[in-house]
């Protein structure tokens, strides 16, 4: 987003900030509600290793997340990219099992303070639901019930998740409609009668119920015209500072990442193609996927006739190229592209990047380890703005 | 629109009063319409009547009882005549109020109790329960109602005697009642099940789901309020059917003769040959009333649904 789209009282935190160990001990320490009980306190927030979530149809697997790793820090936002059908929501709603009855978490870890949350069973997952891992959803009008007060909507998960009393229950609901910026007064309208950014609001209010650790916005500016998409972008960035969230932000609109996130998964395929530091993976980007992607968005400063596409369609993951999944549509394809998955590496900013490009023989690489850290190693010079 | 200062539209609604003031204001936007304040004026009416009759034209007379000859014709004595008896036409009227109403109202509950229940679960929860529970409504759906009473009256009445009372409530009047409501849930169960599929697909329901509702929660706190319109559409139409039914049943003689509903008064009229003989005084007043009843209480329907809709409801 350009510059004039920023509302003035935007207070900004550095895109690229890197949280440190200490600021994340203190942001659980600021827990309302103790860690679970299996919890490794030393354990980073989010780590998903391998994951893969297959659909079940009847042509057959369809392998929408095949092998997806990343990490989550505490306090830390982090964006999913990618075009429609890569895999970015599967993606978030595998990490809490939110999925259609077809679908399987065939492989893979979820750890969540250490706690691996594919092997718990459905009710043992209802603990980490809402609670540790919740979702702004998309669309705030078709999210929330048309004939019921939008402050009972939001009690709901105090009272099904926490045993509030309806009472209390209300109480808080109000208190978090007015830190989304949504008056008392206004608490007790129906969904038609708010805006839609005042509907988002409440979402995301909703949302915060249970004061999680993780909220997943899945495309939570999409319908929203570009000024309310600003404040919402901004209350979100503010509540991630004021609270201690950590953000995951599913979205395709790239802008959207670079202004608020930290960091940056490029997805392609149901698989990571490049994943690091905002500021890096959008300046200097590696993949040649992440390069068309970045290519086909348009600039306000370019000529509009330049605007890059992408030959071709995603390929269908029913029977997916074997090998590099961009291979037929690479203009850089090599003859090991179609027959060799590329090996994801890790380069001294912090980036990762799936390709041929890029063997881990190459100099410039660091090598991967087997899960990848939770933080960028980055700078730590440059210290985080302190949560208010 | 600034991030805290966002103005208020002025939308009349009550959000922050408390309880009390927002029950009045629902009421005053009820009597606000023309149409609610009419059935609601007509059916208090006939409500008063219905719960005090004797304060109004005495106790309930009968042949021994009556106080005048036969089939006179209005005056200042008897206001709307006598039937063949020499009873008061008013005074019967007035008291069969009690009975059609009750009739109405009891069956009404009974169906849509039963009608909502079977709709919502059968839609919310569907695979094998929605099959069972949908060929049991298609086997009420076909029964006729008029049949089925003259079947089921008569048996029933023969194996409890037809003395017997149940909470101050003849066992005439009960078969009725249950005649009524057993034949009539199917139809509100189908309707409320075919809006309830469309639904559960709806994203809010999800959402319920995923913040931890159960689906009893779910259906009573998502669905339910959903349905709500249909549900009172439903009790309006159920309530002006029973009238008819009671009144058709009893004019084809299977109601309680010692208790004077409208459709009583009807049979009583047709088998006495008071058309023939020009008296309109007995015909005229309860069936009079049975429209009356019924044409309010689809006003009040109409006015409640738009009330109870915050999407319809009037700003």
């Amino acid at each position: 987003m350009t510059d004039h789209n920023r509302i003035p009282e935007t207070v900004a935190l550095p895109s690229d900030a890197t949280i440190a160990p200490a600021l994340a001990a203190e942001i659980r320490g600021r827990r309302t509600w103790p860690l679970p009980k299996l919890a490794d306190p030393a354990a980073p927030l989010l780590q998903v290793s391998d994951l893969r979530t297959h659909f079940r149809t009847e042509r057959g697997w369809v392998r929408a997340v095949d092998g997806v790793s990343f990490g989550l820090a505490d306090g830390e936002a982090l964006g999913l990219a990618g075009e429609s059908g890569c895999g970015k929501t599967t993606t978030a709603l595998s990490l809490i099992r939110l999925l259609p009855s077809n679908a399987r978490i065939r492989e893979g870890k979820v750890e969540l303070f250490g706690i691996d949350l594919v092997q718990k069973s459905e009710a043992a997952l209802q603990r980490y639901r809402w609670r540790e891992i919740s979702i702004v959803f998309q669309g705030a009008m078709n999210a929330l019930n048309p004939v019921r007060r939008v402050r009972d909507q939001i009690a709901e998960p105090l009272r099904y998740r926490l045993d509030q009393s309806d009472k209390a229950a209300t109480t808080r609901a109000v208190e978090l409609l007015d830190l989304v910026g949504i008056p008392r007064k206004r608490s007790g309208a129906y969904p038609h009668e708010l805006s839609g950014g005042m509907r988002q609001r409440a979402m995301i209010a909703m949302a915060l119920a249970c004061d999680p650790a993780i909220v997943i916005g899945d495309e939570p500016t999409t319908a929203l015209d570009v000024m309310v998409q600003a404040q919402i972008l901004q209350l979100l960035e503010q509540l991630r500072r004021d609270l201690g969230l950590s953000l995951m932000l599913i979205t395709h609109d790239l802008s959207v990442i670079a202004e608020t996130c930290d960091r940056v998964l490029v997805m392609y395929a149901g698989r990571v193609a490049e994943e690091g530091p905002v500021s890096r993976v959008f300046t200097a980007p590696r993949h040649p996927y992440t390069r068309k992607l970045l290519a086909s968005f348009p600039n306000i400063h370019a000529d509009r006739r330049t605007l890059d596409v992408i030959p071709g369609e995603p390929p269908d993951l029913v029977t997916p190229p074997s090998g590099c999944r961009f291979t037929p549509r690479c203009p850089y394809a090599m003859p090991v592209c179609s027959e060799v998955v590329p090996p994801e590496v890790r380069f001294a900013d912090g980036v990762r990047v799936a390709c041929h490009l890029f063997p881990p023989t190459d100099p410039d690489v660091v090598e991967v380890p087997p899960t990848p850290p939770t933080t960028a190693p980055k700078e730590r010079a440059s210290a985080p703005t302190a949560p208010a | 629109m600034s991030v805290t200062g966002i103005t208020e539209p002025d939308l009349g609604l009550e959000v922050v009063r408390r309880r009390g003031d927002r029950a009045r204001g629902f009421i005053a936007r009820g009597l606000g319409r023309s149409d609610g304040r009419v059935g609601v004026a007509i059916l208090a009416v006939f409500a008063v009547l219905a719960i005090a009759p004797s304060l109004f034209v005495g106790p309930l007379q009968t042949v021994v009882t009556a106080t005048g000859s036969s089939l006179e014709g209005p005056s200042s004595a008897h206001l709307l005549g006598t039937d063949e008896a020499g009873r008061d036409v008013l005074n019967l009227t007035v008291h069969g109020a009690r009975i059609s109403m009750t009739i109405g109202l009891m069956a009404t509950l009974i169906t849509i109790v039963i009608g909502s229940l079977v709709g919502i679960v059968s839609g919310y929860v569907g695979g094998f329960v929605d099959t069972v529970l949908m060929r049991i409504s298609d086997f009420f759906l076909v029964l006729p109602t008029i049949v089925l009473a003259l079947i089921l009256a008569p048996i029933i009445l023969d194996i409890i005697g037809p003395e017997a009372e149940f909470a101050g409530i003849r066992a005439t009047l009960l078969v009725i009642v249950v005649v009524i409501g057993v034949t009539s849930w199917a139809t509100t169960a189908r309707i409320i099940r075919s809006q309830v599929l469309s639904l559960k697909e709806r994203m809010f329901v999800d959402r319920a789901r995923v913040i931890g509702a159960s689906s009893l929660q779910i259906m009573w706190r998502h669905i339910m309020p959903n349905v709500v319109n249909l549900i009172v559409a439903q009790a309006v139409l159920t309530f002006a059917t029973a009238v008819f039914t009671e009144t058709t049943l009893a004019f084809i003689g299977l109601g309680d003769p010692t208790a004077p509903s409208w459709g009583e008064l009807l049979n009583s009229a047709q088998s006495s040959g008071a058309p023939g003989l020009g008296a309109w005084w007995y015909i005229a007043p309860p069936a009079v009333s049975v429209v009356l009843v019924v044409v309010s209480f689809t006003l009040v329907g109409n006015a409640l649904d738009d009330l109870l809709n915050p999407r319809t409801r009037r700003r």
